[in-house]
């Protein structure tokens, strides 16, 4: 962890225009949540639903896609990277934080708005509020790993999260079970399940499965991005 | 104060006076390289992948139903219903293309070179939209043509569908001049190609579970008529229900439509959000052309 480069990357995703994007979701998934307070007399069922379409289907992935993206990819773009690996700072912690930088976002703008909107709705009751903001969080630092390691292989990171989120998780996941067994998706669903007493949420994939899933998948990401960043070549242009 | 006392010499640059072909030439030429360049070609090998790949994806349930007409004597896929269907794979072909032909001119500064010849920003605007409405409508039409195609040729049981391909071709015009004015102004906003990537499928992607969160939670209330309309939230239902009022086609997903006014707001609403991505755009490159 070296906190002069943690600093540069939070100036970078904060204060830039990307932070319109980070805002956008939380202030939506809030304003959904009031709307479906008035409407709903029962929120457990509804609270599930925007849960799992809303928050964990769409948000996190794609707070995952613009955070993980956005602490190493536009430096890598704009080759700016250049000046910091220049540096005598060892690969892996420059890798490593920028993945703290990345999960703690990922757990301001994800987990945290994803806990306020479920306890909003329905309290500590079922433990559903939390067991949404534990998945989540765990969900989200893996997201951001996969990422990031995906935005230093390749320069079109963004393309292929994009795929990996909607074509694998969405479509693939929901005509061929396999797929399920590999999707951060599910394995985030299959926390909030452990945790949550809920009988409205059912999970695919057992917890025993996801939690070590979970850590293998965020550990060997981020190893292989400190490995990937030794060795990185800036190709040119479009 | 003496006269100023300057010189130009002429030190034999030789002129032009060979044709000019002005502005319609230009942004003609701005059209043809930006409606190659969304399908990659004349672009490295990498770049050709991405969109290839997806128009072979769009493919594929084509491919498969004229299959299934042959073997199984069965009716085609529905022509209007098509880009419904396929609506992840048309976002995500939108979503890497749009800022494909918006961004490299910004991040390479291009724009001030563009702007200092006869071509306008509206011409350059013009050349860009129809480019990005172009591809989509290849994108959408080329599956069910070759559908069409196969229909035509295995010849199932039942009347042959002249009039669903031609209005799932007219749906397809919907789907792209909407779909594309609005990708392109969203990634014009940006220079950088993973942050304009990143908005044009955040549009969709937010906008769908808006859409299946509202209407999914309103029909288990069973408020039917307000669940309706919740769908018209996602932007290719929208497209949808203007088809099925136009056309009198059926809804792609088997979900009717709100009845009465749902068409007609559908139609406004498209219109609207159209002059809004308009009118980004002219904003945009205005100030572009200025600076």
């Amino acid at each position: 962890m070296n906190t002069t480069i943690a600093q540069i990357t939070y100036r970078g995703m904060l204060g830039s225009r990307r932070v319109f994007l980070l805002l956008g979701l939380p202030v939506l998934l809030l304003a959904l949540t009031g709307v479906l307070y008035a409407l709903a007399s029962s929120p457990e069922r509804v609270t599930i639903l925007l849960m799992e379409r809303f928050g964990v289907a769409m948000m996190l992935p794609l707070l995952g896609l613009i955070v993980g993206t956005g602490v190493i990819g536009r430096e890598i773009e704009d080759g700016v990277i250049m000046h910091l690996l220049a540096k005598p700072i060892r690969r892996e912690v420059v890798s490593v934080t920028k993945l703290i930088v990345a999960a703690s976002l990922m757990a301001l703008f994800g987990a945290l708005p994803i806990f306020i909107s479920a306890f909003a709705m329905m309290g500590w009751e079922a433990d559903v509020a939390l067991g949404f903001a534990v998945g989540a969080l765990a969900g989200g630092v893996a997201y951001a790993a996969v990422f990031l390691l995906i935005s230093i292989v390749t320069r079109f990171a963004v393309t292929v999260g994009i795929i990996y989120a909607l074509i694998w998780e969405g479509v693939v996941g929901t005509v061929a079970p396999g797929a399920r067994d590999l999707s951060i998706q599910q394995w985030t669903l299959s926390i909030a399940d452990a945790v949550s007493s809920s009988a409205f949420l059912k999970s695919q994939v057992a917890p025993g499965f996801a939690i070590p899933a979970l850590i293998v998948t965020t550990l060997l990401a981020t190893i292989l991005a400190g490995r990937r960043l030794r060795s990185l070549t800036l190709s040119g242009s479009e | 104060m003496s006269e100023p006392s300057g010189v130009i010499h002429d030190i034999g640059y030789r002129h032009y006076d060979g044709p000019r072909h002005g502005r319609a030439y230009a942004r003609t030429a701005l059209f043809t390289n930006s409606l190659r360049g969304a399908f990659g070609l004349g672009r490295p090998a990498k770049s050709k992948i991405m969109p290839m790949l997806l128009g072979v994806i769009m493919l594929l349930p084509a491919t498969v139903s004229i299959a299934v007409m042959a073997l199984l004597r069965e009716g085609p896929l529905s022509y209007t219903g098509y880009a419904v269907t396929m609506q992840a794979v048309v976002a995500i072909f939108l979503a890497t293309q749009a800022p494909y032909l918006v961004g490299p001119d910004q991040r390479y500064r291009v724009l001030p070179l563009l702007f200092s010849r006869p071509g306008t920003p509206t011409d350059y605007i013009v050349a860009k939209v129809a480019a990005i409405v172009g591809a989509m409508m290849i994108i959408m039409v080329l599956p069910i043509t070759l559908m069409f195609v196969g229909e035509i040729f295995v010849n199932p049981p039942g009347p042959l569908h002249t009039g669903d391909y031609l209005r799932g071709v007219g749906g397809a015009f919907l789907f792209a001049i909407f779909l594309g004015t609005v990708g392109i102004a969203l990634a014009s906003l940006t220079p950088r190609r993973g942050l304009g990537v990143a908005s044009v499928i955040a549009f969709y992607l937010i906008t769908l579970a808006t859409s299946t969160v509202l209407s999914g939670v309103l029909e288990s209330l069973s408020h039917d008529t307000a669940s309706r309309w919740t769908l018209l939230i996602n932007p290719f239902m929208l497209v949808d229900a203007i088809q099925v009022w136009i056309f009198g086609s059926r809804p792609a997903l088997g979900i009717d439509y709100p009845s009465g006014a749902g068409g007609p707001v559908a139609l406004l609403a498209v219109l609207l959000l159209i002059g809004a991505a308009l009118a980004i755009l002219v904003n945009r490159y205005r100030k572009a052309a200025s600076s």
